[in-house]
């Protein structure tokens, strides 16, 4: 073919650029999905709870994402500092990801239960109250601001359309489940049997009468990086 | 004709009537750069037998090499092992008071401490356990302990955590007493360190604080606290109750925040490090456990 018969037809230019870029899609991306070593298998991992999946939404909201990842790499530094190096298995729920790629902020993939809500209380009211040094802004508006959660169970459809396992009873419950999460002491036992024993149940933003953002945001962080067992996990070699 | 000032041409012309061709020109690349460009292409093909490279059906090419950033992890951490391994194996074995005698190990104990403190424990105890500007987190470089400041009681704390345990006395919040008997008991509690003179709220107070509010069964007596204070000539349960004559205050001394601790009550948090603890989260080892340990209690206060 004469390469002047390609420049002068645009539908044909069109169509054998995209064949020529889908090669490199192709040979690099597809291959991710039938391979069994990319989402190592571990135990302990489940879809987020109502409450968490809310406080997803607003820490993508307030571009949380912007200056914290959500990926600790395998150096030496990184496991002495955040813990175990994150598994793909970790955000097989994520939809998106929230590995970010700037660290301004620490990482938070194992943020969860490593400080008391009552410092993320003062933390978030005013970063600066208790590390004085710290460049975040405050987020004084999530504590005071109360949740809508009237579209949790229509979320949680639509991310098991895209392959989140969310059971028809999960869903059902949604609301119900959103609201027992965020009392203090509770020992809910409908959540307990919809998504395990490792659900961390508070009042999360100081506020006993009130669910606010704050209560959905700190569920969400309370249990970031907790569910993996890793006293059982063997690394695969690779 | 038009002046192409020495550049070889493709040899495409077009508008040639006008008496100024368009004419495509071929500027070839910097050698320099082509060469480059070259060799990083011959690269690729090496860099592909070496490291890992092409995935494939059920897997991928793994290089001769046979590197892999999880092993390099492993033999990283691996390595840390062994160069740490006669000071762990001691710290391991030994008591805190024994290495706290051991020169060589309570220097170790206290560098690593300092790293594990700073990640964990300096958001809310501050840097060096300064204390932060929010209340409700103890500072900790000074010698005004709730549960008590020696090796032990300190990897107590951090292993089990603490919880705070002032309950409500407003009635609207759940406790017994109106406004005016929280706004009484206030000034009392003031009084003890010379900051209410109405004598006559400060009798009222008084009289509840060692009568129906029951404060002095935890505060002791004189209400200088769980640690320090009796009452009614015996000790106190080491509950964490502040010693309230000292000036030293927990969520703030202003009347205010005074009165905001009666009324609402107090329930601050320390959580649990210990592994063995079923709070969910991020947990310590027994040897960071340990060396955090001797490291706050190295920051002035320890007893």
């Amino acid at each position: 073919m004469q390469h002047a018969t390609i420049e002068k037809s645009i539908p044909l230019m069109a169509i054998l650029t995209l064949i020529l870029v889908s090669i490199g899609g192709i040979v690099e991306i597809v291959p991710l999905f039938f391979i069994k070593s990319t989402i190592e298998k571990v135990d302990g991992m489940r879809p987020y709870t109502p409450l968490e999946l809310k406080g997803r939404d607003i820490y993508i909201r307030e571009g949380c994402y912007n200056c914290h990842s959500q990926m600790i790499r395998p150096f030496r530094d990184e496991a002495a500092r955040y813990g175990h190096y994150s598994l793909a298995a970790e955000s097989m729920y994520d939809h998106p990801f929230q590995w970010g790629s700037k660290r301004t902020g620490p990482d938070l993939a194992r943020i969860g239960g490593k400080y008391s809500n009552e410092w993320h209380q003062a933390h978030m009211l005013k970063p600066q109250n208790v590390v004085p040094e710290s460049v975040m802004p405050a987020y004084p508006w999530l504590q005071k601001a109360a949740l809508k959660y009237d579209d949790v169970d229509v979320r949680m459809q639509a991310l098991s359309k895209v392959g989140v396992p969310y059971s028809p009873e999960q869903i059902a419950n949604a609301k119900q489940d959103l609201a027992a999460q965020a009392k203090a002491g509770g020992n809910d036992p409908g959540l307990a049997k919809r998504y395990g024993n490792k659900v961390p149940q508070d009042d999360f933003d100081g506020k006993p009468d009130q669910i606010t953002e704050l209560d959905a945001l700190l569920a969400y962080l309370q249990m970031l990086g907790t569910l993996v067992d890793f006293s059982s996990y063997q690394a695969q070699t690779r | 004709m038009a002046d192409n000032k020495g550049v070889e041409t493709t040899g495409h012309q077009w508008d040639d009537d006008e008496g100024y061709p368009l004419q495509e020109f071929n500027n070839p690349l910097p050698k320099w750069w082509l060469y480059t460009f070259y060799a990083t292409i011959i690269w690729s093909f090496i860099y592909w037998v070496l490291y890992p490279a092409w995935p494939s059906a059920n897997g991928f090419t793994k290089g001769v090499l046979g590197w892999s950033m999880h092993t390099e992890f492993k033999e990283d951490m691996a390595a840390v092992q062994v160069q740490q391994k006669a000071f762990n194996d001691q710290m391991e074995r030994l008591s805190l008071q024994e290495i706290a005698k051991d020169n060589k190990l309570l220097q170790y104990a206290i560098s690593g401490g300092k790293a594990v403190f700073g990640d964990y424990c300096a958001p809310c105890h501050g840097t060096g356990g300064i204390g932060v500007k929010t209340g409700g987190f103890p500072t900790l470089a000074d010698d005004d302990w709730l549960f008590g400041g020696n090796l032990e009681t300190i990897h107590e704390t951090i292993s089990g955590g603490r919880v705070g345990q002032m309950p409500a006395h407003l009635k609207s919040a759940g406790g017994n007493f109106s406004d005016a008997q929280v706004d009484d008991l206030t000034s009392y509690v003031l009084s003890l360190t010379g900051q209410s003179k109405d004598a006559a709220a400060n009798q009222r107070g008084d009289a509840l604080f060692h009568g129906d509010a029951g404060c002095k069964g935890c505060h002791g007596d004189k209400g200088n606290g769980s640690l320090k204070g009796t009452v009614d000539g015996s000790p106190l349960p080491p509950i964490g109750a502040p010693n309230l004559t000292d000036a030293i205050w927990l969520y703030g001394g202003d009347r205010q925040t005074v009165r905001d601790s009666i009324a609402k009550g107090r329930s601050g948090k320390m959580p649990a490090w210990s592994k063995e603890s079923k709070e969910v989260g991020k947990k310590l080892d027994p040897l960071a456990l340990k060396q955090v340990t001797i490291y706050v209690h190295s920051l002035g206060g320890g007893q």
